[in-house]
């Protein structure tokens, strides 16, 4: 028999990405899992001032936008005033990586138990496209690196998680989003973050290969076509860290 | 008589913000304010409450946007090249109006300059946060004992008015022991503010969206609300010390370690005949133009005693006087100001052998 896909409930105003973007499904997830864990009232969303900012107001739960990039900070200090609500940030690979790369870091250092959400997606979105540098591959093209990325000028991109699993954290696992059958991945580790959360077990973090049609100026099967191509062979749709020793 | 303690400055702000039901402190070490993170990391969690120890001044200000939007009471220090660094989290809390308390010991000089008093912030402090366009309350102490009531006052003052309050301390006050009498402990409900995160809320409970500007109203209004908001607390936030100005023919204004020097060369040249007077600025912003407006017949001038490069109060002081009386600048920079050089500086001015002070 067909399965029915209703709209999560907690999603309760429209959202604003542009058509084929990963945030979207991502934004879909997170409310799948608060509401399967029974979360959806002990939740507070940090969403980073960047694209992820379009779902501050998509979600029925207290929600903050901090400085750009200082998303596990502002996060830090949530949990640590209220431990038992479900903290978790919602921010790009810019945010998270690039200019908030300390924030990421020493959240991770700390072992907050907070859940960060990381969309990898090769560039800077809001501001038109622009390199990424922890995610953009080589030899790709965008507005600041027009003949495609050079090392030489630009250095090369880093698997942040390699970094992150050296760190006394609770969970680090990658997921993509081009088939269902990665979404439903992508889905048991958010998941599972929150759950580590919930336990009281530490930092977790779910970085999310995401495709964004619009500044990749690829339709957007186009786009998730790379995905699998090309920025998966970099960055391996795994689980790096997991404390309770689960599947890697 | 009430019960004193010795205390240094800076464990003073510490101990009064405590009492004052701060529960949430995050900081970075610098010189010479790092008292108050260390006083924190000792005593915080015996009152329940969070100390972090930030991996920078940025990070200390974003944990404290997360814990202010909580609605708890919050407070963070730096100094010098490390208030530089507090700038984006002003900004960011000045934008959704959250209360916060943030303490910059001042030093001397620009770049790293010395890690030695000095009044270097005066202008950063006074002229709005971050990149311009809010204003913040702006108190100055100039003994151990208002960096208690300071202190304890800059709390209530934050939440009265959503409002980050700085207080503007300086080396040579907060690195000085003095007997100071300890402010009452106070409890702090944090969950009694409807602009606050909860950690949790029925699904059918309003939600807060705590956001860069306050988008539960709109722009227009937004910005009216902020305007109403910056002179509601100019109007009614002016606080000064008026010291022997009655019948003074040159008055001095000078706030934090440089006031209490002034208070000392009011009092000798007096012995010799020279009639000084002070008003010391309590409140830095809203600078005290209330103290201005009824000046003795008897001056003949200002005289602004700074530790700066530059005359920071200068300004200030011109628009209080509407720039027509004329005003000196006695500049020490790096080295606290002494007695016998403010006294000799105010006969060179009745002597007729100092240009004005030119403002720019």
């Amino acid at each position: 028999m067909a399965k029915t896909y209703k709209k999560p409930e907690m999603i309760n105003q429209q959202v604003g990405w542009c058509p084929g973007c990963g945030h979207g499904i991502i934004q879909r997830l997170i409310a799948e899992c608060c509401e399967e864990l029974g979360l959806v009232e002990k939740t507070v969303q940090v969403v980073d001032i960047a694209c992820a900012y379009w779902s501050i107001d998509t979600l029925n739960a207290d929600g903050i936008a901090g400085p750009h990039g200082r998303c596990a900070a502002v996060a830090t200090g949530i949990k640590k005033v209220y431990p038992d609500s479900n903290v978790y940030v919602h921010a790009g690979d810019g945010c998270s990586y690039v200019i908030g790369l300390s924030e990421t870091c020493f959240a991770a250092e700390r072992n907050v138990p907070i859940t960060m959400i990381v969309v990898n997606n090769g560039v800077f979105g809001m501001t038109g496209g622009q390199m990424c540098a922890a995610t953009t591959l080589v030899g790709d093209k965008t507005v600041s690196s027009k003949k495609g990325r050079d090392p030489e000028v630009a250095g090369k991109p880093y698997d942040m998680l390699n970094i992150l699993s050296n760190y006394d954290i609770a969970y680090a696992a990658r997921g993509a989003l081009y088939d269902p059958k990665h979404i439903d991945q992508t889905k048991k580790m958010i998941k599972k973050g929150f759950q580590n959360q919930m336990e009281k077990k530490g930092f977790s973090i779910i970085e999310v290969l995401s495709p964004c049609p619009t500044n990749w100026k690829l339709s957007p099967s186009d786009a998730m076509e790379k995905i699998k191509n090309e920025n998966e062979q970099f960055f391996p749709v795994k689980v790096y860290v997991d404390v309770d020793g689960g599947d890697k | 008589m009430a019960d004193f303690k010795l205390m240094k400055g800076n464990e003073a702000i510490a101990e009064s913000a405590l009492r004052a039901g701060c529960r949430f402190y995050a900081g970075y070490p610098i010189t010479p304010q790092s008292e108050i993170l260390e006083y924190m990391s000792a005593n915080m969690a015996a009152r329940g409450g969070v100390f972090i120890q930030g991996e920078s001044e940025i990070a200390s200000m974003s944990m404290l946007w997360g814990a202010a939007a909580c609605g708890e009471r919050v407070m963070t220090s730096s100094s010098g090249p490390g208030f530089d660094l507090k700038q984006e989290g002003i900004s960011y809390l000045a934008s959704y109006n959250l209360p916060a308390v943030i303490i910059d010991v001042m030093r001397y000089g620009v770049g790293d300059g010395e890690i030695t008093e000095g009044q270097d912030s005066y202008w950063l402090a006074t002229r709005g946060g971050g990149h311009g366009d809010s204003r913040q309350i702006v108190l100055a102490p100039a003994s151990v004992q208002e960096c208690a009531d300071l202190t304890y006052l800059a709390f209530d003052l934050a939440e009265k008015y959503r409002t980050v309050v700085l207080l503007l301390s300086d080396g040579g006050i907060s690195q000085m022991i003095e007997k100071v009498v300890l402010p009452e402990e106070k409890e702090h409900d944090k969950s009694k503010f409807d602009w606050a995160i909860k950690g949790y809320k029925e699904l059918d409970e309003p939600k807060v969206k705590v956001t860069n500007l306050d988008r539960s109203m709109d722009y227009d209004e937004y910005d009216q609300m902020m305007r109403d908001k910056f002179a509601e607390m100019h109007e009614n936030e002016q606080r000064w010390e008026e010291f022997m100005t009655e019948d003074a023919e040159l008055i001095l204004v000078a706030y934090g370690i440089s006031s209490r020097i002034c208070k000392s060369a009011v009092r000798r040249a007096r012995e010799q005949g020279m009639k000084l007077g002070l008003i010391r600025p309590i409140s830095a912003w809203p600078f005290p133009k209330k103290g201005f407006q009824n000046l003795p017949e008897s001056v003949k001038g200002l005289v602004t005693v700074e530790m700066s490069l530059s005359s920071q109060l200068g300004l200030d002081v011109r628009m209080a006087t509407e720039f027509k009386v004329p005003l000196y600048g006695y500049l020490t920079s790096k080295y606290v100001p002494t007695t016998q050089g403010i006294v000799d500086y105010c006969k060179d001015i009745l002597a007729g052998k100092v240009k004005e002070l030119e403002v720019f």
